[in-house]
């Protein structure tokens, strides 16, 4: 058995700096490396499973179960892509399955019912109407707008990550830009 | 693609933060949830004369983990069932000479592991023979078994030391809990699947 290497937040760095001695680290079993993982990347999850899910229960559910299945997918993450990258990934699919299991629960909850109160204090302060408008997209153009609108993904990447056609991906958008400047009563809609 | 959408709305998305501090910290839900289910052990060589043997090996242990806890004393008397008072299969042994059984103090009140001799003891020999038993699997899965190990001891390090910051948590106390007993889980697959033959 080898020596577990204790990582603290310290070690995580710059952001744009792959922490990759932290993420060998919790590969092997160190919990408070994953710790370091989880505070690095949660806020960057949070917000992207609260736009996805638009609603805060469900997207702390979404990251925290993210974070289980990450830990447990630990050993497969072949660093063919960005850690963040791979985290997301594994955060969409989660989103997705839990909407898929709410449906058919007919628990679907209403959009747009957790967004924060107020803008977040580390974040600067963000239009509220355009994320109440994002949250009240349908779920399929919400998804897309927030990938690659929002997240930078590609149509490509986006159409992956979400399981759908590069196509619909290109469509959603192109319809979620175009309810998104009707609601906000914005020029070209 | 063609896109006539305003400037204006692209400009407004990219204002929007990437990263939102969740209004709680989810941290310690994450590690319920690793605890409850820890990373994938590969199952173990199994083999259809194991399962007999697996099965009452199981029980026993189990048997004699809540007799230990409970009641202070393993289930060793001459008199008692043939299967729980053989050490070697159950992984419990006799109190050591001149060690009188006594309620365990703490035991029942708290989640926390007890600390009385007899539970001592037979947590002893459940790891040494844990350790015996390893040392006979193949090195890959032996490595996959302790790194789980070690995982399974840091998170319950990890939240005895907050526990200890926090005596009144109840959260952390079923925490606590469910990390030992996730430890226990995995002492009993080894011992379980690695019985002898000559045992049954």
């Amino acid at each position: 058995m080898g020596s577990v290497k204790h990582l603290h937040l310290a070690d995580i760095g710059d952001e744009d700096v792959e922490p990759t001695a932290v993420i060998a680290a919790a590969g092997e079993g160190d919990l408070a490396a994953f710790e370091a993982l989880y505070r690095r990347f949660a806020p960057r999850l949070y917000g992207l499973c609260l736009r996805l899910t638009g609603q805060r229960e469900a997207a702390e559910d979404c990251v925290q179960e993210s974070f289980v299945a990450a830990w447990r997918g630990l050993g497969r993450f072949e660093k063919r892509s960005r850690f963040s990258t791979w985290l997301q990934r594994i955060a969409i699919r989660t989103v997705i399955s839990r909407r898929r299991g709410l449906r058919n629960a007919h628990e679907v909850g209403e959009p747009a019912a957790g967004l924060p109160d107020r803008p977040d204090p580390g974040g600067g302060a963000p239009p509220l109407d355009l994320e109440r408008a994002i949250a009240a997209l349908p779920e399929g153009a919400r998804d897309v707008l927030v990938l690659v609108g929002i997240y930078g993904y590609s149509h490509a990447e986006a159409a992956s990550a979400l399981g759908v056609a590069e196509g619909t991906c290109k469509a959603q958008l192109h319809r979620a830009r175009a309810l998104l400047s009707a609601a906000l009563g914005l020029e070209g809609s | 693609m063609k896109d006539d959408t305003p400037a204006s709305l692209d400009e407004e998305l990219a204002k929007l933060a990437r990263e939102i501090s969740p209004p709680r910290d989810l941290w310690p839900g994450v590690v319920r949830g690793i605890v409850r289910e820890p990373r994938h052990t590969p199952p173990l060589a199994s083999a259809p004369w194991m399962a007999y043997a697996a099965s009452v090996a199981a029980l026993c242990l189990a048997a004699a983990l809540i007799w230990v806890m409970v009641y202070g004393r393993p289930p060793l008397s001459a008199s008692g069932p043939a299967t729980a008072a053989n050490p070697a299969v159950i992984g419990a042994v006799p109190l050591p000479p001149g060690v009188r059984p006594e309620p365990s103090p703490g035991v029942g009140a708290s989640f926390g592991e007890p600390s009385d001799a007899h539970y001592l003891a037979a947590r002893a020999e459940l790891e040494r023979t844990f350790n015996q038993r390893l040392k006979q699997l193949d090195p890959a899965t032996r490595a996959k078994i302790e790194a789980d190990l070690v995982s399974i001891r840091q998170a319950r390090d990890d939240i005895a030391k907050a526990l200890a910051a926090q005596p009144d948590s109840p959260v952390l106390e079923q925490l606590l809990a469910s990390a030992l007993h996730d430890e226990f889980d995995l002492y009993d697959d080894v011992v379980r699947t690695t019985q002898p033959n000559a045992r049954t």
